[in-house]
């Protein structure tokens, strides 16, 4: 047995977890070197599929997709806004409309009201629909996830 | 915040557990200098347990100016008189590094300000020794039958093996104040100044016992004669060693039991405190890779389809590993972006179909197996069995905890540098000696040639005792000819982690007419390290069953901090505190009892009673619950506030009275039973790691959630310095009595006893 | 593609792909190490840095946001020195002893920085919703809200017991 799978083991064998009998191999397996670092193709998408089986599961689903978001955002009604603003009951409201969030100028000049079009187009870009808006993380790329988001965040509401 | 007693309780008088503990004593002061250090001519203090003196080595390593002299190999004193403490010990938060300097300082008679902390080269010349005897004392010890652990193998094999490995230079255990500080540069620094003033008392001819020494200062009153330290380093190098440095008493310290300030506290307030992830950031031609590892243990990359990434911009060169896939590019984010467009294959392993509910059931079916009296029996006195058929009444409880990720701030990172048959590291790691051998087979050269720099690490928590990453690292360097920053994404970092294990523990025991309980009876699945972890000697019950069931885990698992204490702190407490409820009794006056024979846990005990108010009335709906637990060496007691009125439980505050021996630094201290507060606490609250087709659901903290400021409980806590003579640690044992204290104030409040972890499942 | 920015007072054009997050320009193209990446998606805090004033999750914040904008970092949220021209925040983070292994440490303090900028003296709530998107794994939540106090003049410095 090598040092490093001696150290492997030494480290992990006596739950049997790390398999000794085939340590790494050093040298890679395949090994593909990109002559020309290219330009072109741009950020890859996530890609991750949700299965939606009905509107309850698309609301949970949802509900778990906002987990990314809540760490700005509370939906949790009557609780102050934080990094982004609270978005309980977001839906069918004016754009830059809460008072204790200071939005962007662009986000209270937009003239927007958020219903299931403006938010999709939103979330998938968002400085693409509002240039200057400070909410610059949280893009949802993937469809399925922004229509279960949406649908969550309609629930949340009065 | 603390309040530290005037004078320290009596010494000691609880019996050890096992007589393998008193182990630790041979470990004396004089003990180990009398183990040859000094014996041997070594000028190094504490470290030279090898034959030779390692000076002349060591000292291109830590000598890095001129005018500097080498007084041992824990102290240099530089030219301009500032007095340097090399530990052999990693930051990672827990400050110990710079509470040994504050011990080192005391000793030498220097000023606070006066004073550096210098992590120890990784070389093998600065093994821990101190660190590994300690924990074989405390009960790891290879002719333990049944007590296989992941550590075991770590320290002990690495411990006899160390001549051919050399990978102890080991931040864990909450070991480096009460081993290498009390036992090593305590030594060292008495040493060192009493060195300084023979050579003092040679060239002025006078008695040494007329010298004194102060802020740095040797000073012959009678006649006038005063130099610094520094004048005298090379004199006091050519002295004899003193064969027992004459160590100060608590009435002499002047700096130890203090609150210094941390001395790396200014670096990582203004930004400039060089992390793992920072190290080597001017490499020339540094490229950045992305990895990303077989998803399933045991199970390697089949195939991968790289032909998207390969047009990728950015992109250098794309790996397969075998054991991992890798993209290394011009910049890290365009690496991250290329990997997640290749589409990999998986070979089949014996873990492919684990999941979670898989794995409980099975250790379901090992606890039945083992039955009322099976199983590796792990402690066994009087006759649990039969006094629990003579019981007044019976209690049987089963508790569960999941697997745990550590989560550590700083994401798994390293940088290699392989060039000319040398390699260079920088990575954040709790074993540099191993991470160094780990770098050294990924390169394919010896460990001499790898040079591994020091940086502090963004947490560690046990996670950083492994050396694959840096093995992985060196290899991407070593196969694509770049230096190269390899950092994991927190995906990955959550998803290969060595996990806390997850158990079930079943309890059966046995009340008396009076309601004191008779006999007590445990049977539960994970390995345990410490051994000490599931033992409740300390509770006076007379007749007593421990044993141990073996399973399988298709997770790797590793130290994850107060290992098993995690677990067994939860299960013991919350099983008292149900048998105190059977018995109708209070759950600390029930303590009380137990602890009659134990007197510094009886002290905490109160302390953190008292501390809480325990028995006023609280507001509807909240409720207190109390725990204890005794965990490297240190005992810990705390009482936590629940309010139970809204529709999940919110803690609103914990109060935590310790015992540790004697507290270095109390804010310090405090400050350690806080963060083990909060970190056991979140587990408690929210985590679970689960698995689904072999592989980890969760990946990031949104689905592994950390407590966060609105969550956090107040903290208060006091300091028994109980045993001045028998240190405790402090990074892990503020820990173990959290989950329990919650719990059991959550039973108190509403009635509601929550057996299985993490709470929040039991309120969606 | 070239971005002009302004990163702690002093003009740069940065070339890079405007989708990069800011975080990565920081880090890799303009050398400045103190903003630490955690999590990669806004979870955790680590990379907040100022853009224009706002504390922003870097992470998740392309290039793009910062043309023609300003940055500040944790290595220019203080004076000229960075070693010791420090914000009254940060000499309160060092005399409540703060950080313990300090790798969130930055993000906490400009997040921090710019809720004390909004609101000079935030009550407890105000702190909790300020700061509840800045994970600390050391778990230093009471010393954090301590020293924001401290800072904001509205809790007197925690005296140390010096007792043996």
């Amino acid at each position: 047995m090598n040092k490093i799978s001696a150290i492997l083991a030494l480290s992990s064998t006596a739950l049997l977890l790390v398999s000794c009998g085939e340590s790494a191999s050093p040298d890679p397996v395949e090994q593909i070197v990109v002559a020309d670092p290219g330009e072109g193709a741009s950020a890859a998408a996530d890609t991750d599929d949700v299965t939606l089986a009905d509107a309850a599961g698309m609301m949970e689903e949802g509900r778990k997709a906002f987990a990314v978001c809540s760490s700005c955002h509370s939906v949790e009604k009557g609780e102050a806004s934080s990094i982004g603003p609270n978005l309980y009951g977001v839906v069918g409201r004016k754009a830059g409309s809460m008072d204790d969030f200071k939005y962007s100028e662009a986000m209270t000049g937009s003239g927007l009201t958020w219903d299931e079009g403006t938010l999709d187009t939103y979330l998938a870009n968002p400085s693409a629909m509002v240039p200057g808006t400070t909410m610059m993380a949280g893009a949802v790329r993937d469809e399925d996830k922004r229509a279960a988001i949406i649908v969550y965040l309609a629930s949340e509401s009065d | 915040m603390n309040d530290m007693s005037d004078t320290p309780a009596v010494e000691a008088k609880e019996t050890p557990a096992k007589p393998e503990r008193s182990r630790a004593a041979k470990w004396s002061r004089r003990g180990f200098i009398g183990a040859g250090v000094l014996a041997g001519g070594a000028l190094i203090v504490g470290v030279g347990i090898r034959s030779g003196n390692p000076v002349g080595k060591l000292k291109p390593l830590v000598a890095n100016g001129d005018g500097e002299a080498l007084i041992n190999a824990w102290v240099k004193i530089g030219a301009d008189n500032l007095v340097t403490a090399i530990v052999p010990h990693c930051e990672m938060g827990q400050g110990a590094n710079s509470t040994i300097a504050q011990m080192l300082a005391d000793e030498m008679d220097v000023d606070w300000d006066n004073v550096a902390v210098m992590d120890a080269p990784a070389d093998g010349n600065y093994v821990s020794q101190h660190t590994v005897r300690t924990f074989i004392g405390a009960g790891t010890i290879p002719d333990q039958p049944g007590q296989a652990s992941f550590m075991e193998p770590t320290y002990d094999g690495l411990f006899t093996q160390v001549g051919k490995l050399a990978g102890a230079y080991i931040t864990g255990g909450s070991s480096s104040v009460r081993t290498t500080g009390q036992n090593g540069i305590r030594v060292a620094g008495a040493a060192a100044r009493e060195m300084l003033v023979a050579a003092a008392a040679a060239e002025w001819d006078v008695p040494a016992g007329e010298i004194t020494t102060a802020s740095g200062t040797l000073t012959h009153a009678p006649s006038g004669k005063s130099a610094l330290y520094a004048e005298f380093a090379s004199a006091a190098a050519e002295q004899e060693l003193p064969r027992a440095p004459t160590t100060k008493t608590i009435d002499q310290f002047k700096l130890m039991g203090r609150p210094a300030p941390r001395k790396d506290i200014p670096l990582k307030v203004n930004g400039t405190a060089v992390f793992g992830i920072d190290g080597g950031s001017d490499l020339p031609g540094l490229r950045y890779a992305a990895v990303k590892a077989a998803p399933v243990v045991g199970a390697e990359v089949a195939s991968m389809d790289a032909s998207a990434a390969k047009e990728m911009p950015g992109v250098l060169q794309i790996l397969n590993m075998g054991d991992f896939v890798a993209v290394v590019a011009d910049s890290y984010w365009q690496a991250q972006q290329a990997l997640g467009t290749i589409e990999t294959a998986y070979t089949d392993s014996e873990n492919s179909d684990a999941s979670t509910d898989a794995m409980f059931a099975s250790f379901t079916q090992a606890l039945d197996d083992a039955g009322d009296t099976g199983g590796n029996d792990k402690a066994d006195y009087g006759d649990a069995t039969g006094a629990l058929k003579d019981a007044a009444k019976a209690v049987t409880a089963e508790y569960k905890v999941p697997y745990l990720a550590h989560a550590a701030m700083e994401p798994i990172n390293c940088t290699a540098w392989v060039r000319d048959g040398k390699c260079d590291i920088w990575t954040s790691t709790q074993v540099p000696l191993m991470a160094r051998d780990g770098a050294a087979e990924g390169a394919g050269i010896s460990a001499d040639d790898v040079t591994m720099h020091t940086v502090f690490l963004g947490g560690g928590f046990g996670r950083r005792l492994t050396p694959e990453y840096t093995n992985q690292a060196a290899r991407l360097a070593k196969a694509t000819g770049y230096p190269i920053k390899m950092i994991w994404s927190r995906e990955e970092d959550t998803a290969q982690d060595f996990y806390r294990p997850a158990d079930i523990s079943r309890f059966s025991g046995g009340l008396d007419e009076a309601g004191k309980c008779i006999s007590w009876n445990n049977v539960h699945c994970s390995d345990d390290e410490p051994g000490e972890a599931p033992l409740i000697e300390f509770y006076d019950i007379p007749n007593v069953l421990v044993r141990g069931a073996e399973v399988h885990n298709p997770l790797r698992l590793g130290a994850w901090r107060s290992v098993a204490h995690s677990q067994h702190g939860f299960f013991i407490e919350s099983f008292v505190d149900e048998l105190a409820h059977e018995a109708g009794r209070d759950p600390v006056e029930f303590r009380r009892e137990l602890l009659a024979k134990s007197p510094r846990h009886l002290a905490v005990l109160e302390g953190a009673a008292k501390m809480a108010n325990w028995g006023s009335a609280l507001p509807e709906g909240h409720g207190r619950g109390i725990a204890i637990a005794r965990s490297f060496n240190s005992i810990v007691a705390e009482v936590a506030e629940v309010d139970m009125t809204a529709d999940k439980p919110r803690i609103t505050k914990v109060h935590c009275c310790a015992d540790a021996g004697y507290v270095m630094n109390p804010n310090g201290f405090a400050a350690q039973m806080e963060s083990g507060i909060i970190y056991g606490l979140t587990a408690a609250m929210y985590d679970e790691i689960t698995i689904k087709d072999g592989r980890v659901e969760q990946s990031n903290f949104h689905d592994y959630r950390m407590m966060r400021m609105e969550d956090a409980p107040e903290i208060a806590v006091q300091i028994i310095n109980g045993a001045p003579d028998n240190l405790g640690g402090a990074g892990e044992p503020g820990l173990p009595p959290a989950a329990p204290a919650l719990t059991n104030a959550i039973f108190a409040a509403s009635g509601k006893r929550i057996r299985e972890l993490p709470v929040a499942k039991h309120f969606t | 593609m070239t971005i002009n920015l302004t990163i702690n007072g002093k003009a740069e054009a940065v070339d890079a792909d405007p989708a990069m997050p800011i975080l990565w320009v920081v880090r890799e193209k303009l050398g400045l190490n103190g903003t630490k990446f955690g999590c990669g998606i806004a979870q955790c805090g680590a990379c907040t840095v100022h853009l224009d004033g706002k504390p922003i999750r870097s992470c998740s914040t392309p290039l793009s946001a910062a043309d023609g904008a300003a940055i500040t970092t944790i290595e220019g949220v203080g004076g000229a020195d960075q070693d010791t021209d420090l914000t009254p925040l940060q000499q309160a983070w060092i005399s409540e002893q703060v950080p313990q292994c300090g790798y969130c440490q930055s993000g906490q303090i400009m997040q921090a920085t710019a809720l004390l900028k909004e609101t000079p003296q935030p009550s407890d709530d105000q702190i909790d919703a300020a700061m509840k998107g800045n994970v600390c794994r050391c778990g230093m939540y009471g010393r954090i809200r301590q020293a924001i106090k401290v800072a904001a003049g509205t809790a007197e410095p925690t005296v140390w017991e010096e007792q043996a």
